[in-house]
């Protein structure tokens, strides 16, 4: 321990060296400390922000890729070949990726709009606006028969919106949006099984008197005439659904909102009717049989019509056509990785997306704040290890004669290093600790006025991806689009600079680092020699 | 009588502008205990490096350097300088930034060998028996004079309880007075405390003062 207590004499009497060598190690710590303090600031805002968000991913079609590969192709019946046979999602992909664990739930969701049975035995849920005050008045539906001969009918808006999904849980209820308050939710089997069950708001089971165990009567469309042509019935459009859940949910109506006015019971939450894929395809598939069944005898020449295409349970997949799956992860922070990690098991022509375009282009100022802050770090970093270095080999080449004392007396090369070492270590110390209070400081407010600096001079839409058109406050009844919106005030509110026990201790662990490095070459260079050769230097 | 020091077939020659210089040639001698060594000779003849040779500061091209009998490369000449020897520079080479009691320290800081436990005190007594009284002791060395800060790198030889103490000219920057103090107290170590003392020298005065002259001349030792 003798060699800490010679540091120590060193340090305090050879006050003027070891003011000079604080102050050094007081300057670079500061420039440590704005670079680390605004590049965690950044950082840190981007990653609260993105724990903000959804964690999704979406599986879709990858519409470059298709177009870069119809490009290259010259063979018009292969163009037209590769187009009869466009490339889908496949839900084998979907379910290889929901083994990850990261996964919760995915939405396969296909979605349609339907109407109560001819009875109207169940009601919807009134919003008392001026569309549902028109409804029936607004237009007419009109069709050609096979002698083209026109014919139009009132047309009838829908009532419900009917939600199906392939896999035993939705994201709106993974989440929270929507919660199932009495009940339960669909399983496997019954997706499997395509079983008539389906899930109801608590306001239209209120209104119509439904509880758990009840049957409702839906019919996907409106009869009309045009399916007297191929000879279905109003029997086939309708069936009954067993009500296995019933579900409330965060998406409150807004009286106030500019287009409530225009909003049809099917946009109304809750007139929302969830119930598996398969049920919703088995439901439709004897119109939809009886249409194939007449169009190709109409047109048997057409590839659409060949006898494989007929609608059935077994070519449903390519029959509802998904156009994207997006999946639930556990965590924002895996979404990127999980993208990374599954992109190149998927099938041809699709791909993964971490929703995240958005979020990038927002974060571009604190990325580049983040840049320049760790560049900085970097240049005084090394320019500390060199300026540090030569300091402390000029100081040992003026103390070669002590290194040769030292030697000659017995002591170990280690204890003379760990002397040097500790020499540093308590003005570098002692200079870092000062320039905590200091550069927290001047990090707040360089830190800031860089990022405004960033922003003012990017030119990012700070209202994010907002404009949209939805028919009232937030609630967009078709969207697949499960992302967050995010706006830039999101990641500024986040943005904050802190210095945290973690940076002071990098500032630590850097700077010890600093000591350790521009002691040991110096240190190295001069005992490499033998104490007597040392000693003749000196001399 | 027996030998301390003895010093087997030594050769040792470093190159110098292209040339091979050799400074020690075959040299072989034998240093007795408790004896006052001094070894003459002309500039350039490798006193000083001989000195560093059975210092253990150097190693020779060849031969052998055995203390009490054990071969100094065996006993590891960190260990050998650690615990079996002790030197006295010209320069002093006293540590600038610690007093001279902690520069008495420091020799006994680092040794293996058993030391009484109050170390300061002993390291007091050392310095005032060589004129180091304890209001000086406490001083920094660089505040002393050359004769004093000399007397201290003595004491610091005798703090680490070795018996064998080289010097190399330890008069060479002091008075004639002070020289003949100096050489006096190596004297009494050697016929008082029985150590052995070799020292380095051009001085004749020096070396007249010595129970035994050596010549270094033509890369070996003879006794004069």
């Amino acid at each position: 321990m003798n060699f800490i207590k010679r540091a120590i004499k060193n340090v305090t009497r050879k006050p003027s060296k070891s003011v000079l060598l604080i102050l050094t190690f007081f300057l670079i710590g500061n420039l440590v400390i704005i670079g680390l303090g605004v590049s965690n600031a950044a950082e840190s805002a981007k990653i609260l922000t993105r724990q903000k968000m959804r964690a999704v991913v979406t599986y879709k079609i990858d519409y470059d890729k298709i177009n870069q590969y119809v490009m290259q192709l010259t063979d018009e019946d292969e163009i037209n070949k590769f187009y009869e046979n466009y490339p889908r999602v496949k839900l084998a992909d979907v379910a290889l990726l929901l083994q990850d664990e990261r996964v919760k739930t995915a939405n396969a969701v296909n979605t349609n709009m339907w109407y109560s049975d001819r009875e109207n035995s169940l009601d919807f849920v009134h919003l008392n606006n001026q569309a549902e005050e028109n409804m029936g008045q607004n237009g007419q539906s009109c069709w050609y028969d096979e002698n083209n001969v026109e014919h139009c009918e009132i047309y009838k808006e829908p009532y419900f919106l009917i939600k199906g999904n392939m896999f035993p849980s939705m994201i709106e209820f993974e989440d929270g949006e929507y919660q199932i308050v009495s009940g339960r939710f669909y399983t496997q089997q019954e997706i499997d099984n395509a079983d008539m069950v389906c899930l109801v708001s608590e306001n239209l089971a209120a209104l119509n008197g439904i509880t758990i165990g009840d049957t409702i009567n839906l019919a996907n469309s409106n009869y009309s005439t045009w399916m007297e042509e191929f000879g279905a019935t109003q029997e086939d459009l309708e069936n009954s659904f067993e009500v296995i859940g019933i579900f409330s949910h965060n998406n409150p109506i807004n009286p106030d909102a500019p287009n409530f006015n225009y909003m049809y019971p099917y946009q109304n939450p809750d007139n929302m009717i969830f119930m598996p894929s398969t049920a919703e395809y088995m439901a439709q598939l004897t119109l939809s049989q009886k249409e194939w069944d007449h169009y190709s005898q109409m047109y048997p020449e057409e590839s659409y019509y060949s006898e494989d295409k007929r609608p059935s349970m077994e070519n449903m997949e390519e029959n509802l056509y998904i156009e994207n799956v997006t999946l639930l992860l556990d965590d924002p922070m895996n979404v990127e990785p999980f993208v990374e990690e599954h992109q190149n098991s998927l099938s041809q022509f699709t791909s993964l997306d971490a929703n995240n375009e958005e979020f990038n282009k927002l974060a571009k100022p604190l990325d580049t704040l983040s840049i320049y802050a760790n560049f900085i770090v970097w240049l005084v970093l090394i320019n500390a290890i060199v300026i540090i270095t030569l300091v402390t080999a000029l100081t040992l080449k003026t103390r070669e004669y002590e290194i040769g004392v030292l030697l000659s007396v017995g002591a170990s090369k280690l204890k003379v290093i760990g002397q040097f070492f500790i020499e540093l270590a308590i003005v570098a110390v002692i200079g870092f600790t000062l320039s905590i209070v200091s550069g927290s400081l001047i990090a707040k407010s360089l830190g800031n006025k860089v990022l405004e600096y960033q922003i003012a001079s990017s030119d990012i839409n700070e209202n994010g991806n907002g404009g949209l058109y939805y028919p009232y406050d937030g609630f967009d009844p078709w969207s697949t689009d499960y992302s967050t919106d995010i706006t830039l005030d999101d990641l500024i509110s986040e943005y904050e600079v802190k210095i945290s026990p973690l940076i002071i201790a990098e500032i630590y662990v850097l700077g010890l680092g600093i000591v350790f490095i521009s002691v040991i070459i110096p240190s190295f260079m001069i005992m490499r020699y033998n104490p007597k050769k040392i000693l003749m230097n000196q001399n | 009588m027996s030998a301390i020091l003895e010093l087997e077939n030594l050769n040792y020659s470093y190159i110098d502008g292209g040339y091979e210089r050799q400074i020690l040639q075959d040299l072989s001698y034998s240093f007795e205990e408790k004896q006052f060594y001094t070894i003459l000779g002309p500039s350039g003849s490798g006193k000083t490096t001989l000195l560093s040779l059975v210092a253990g500061l150097d190693t020779p091209k060849s031969g052998r350097i055995l203390f009490e009998g054990k071969d100094i490369t065996e006993i590891g000449l960190h260990k050998y300088r650690r615990n079996d020897i002790s030197i006295v520079f010209q320069q002093y080479n006293l540590i600038s930034y610690l007093t001279a009691l902690e520069n008495v320290l420091l020799a006994m800081s680092e040794t293996d060998n058993e030391l009484p436990k109050d170390r300061k005190n002993v390291a007091y007594n050392l310095l005032e028996r060589f004129g180091i009284v304890s209001s000086k002791a406490d001083r920094l060395v660089n505040q002393l004079s050359g004769g004093e800060q000399q007397r201290v790198a003595i004491a610091r030889s005798l703090a680490s309880n070795v018996n064998l103490i080289f010097a190399d000219e330890p008069t060479g920057n002091l008075d004639t007075a002070t020289e003949k103090e100096i050489i006096g107290i190596f004297k009494d170590l050697a016929h008082e405390y029985g150590k052995t003392i070799i020292v380095v020298t051009h001085s004749d005065s020096v070396s007249s003062m010595s129970d035994q002259r050596v010549l270094l001349k033509d890369g070996k030792l003879t006794k004069l």
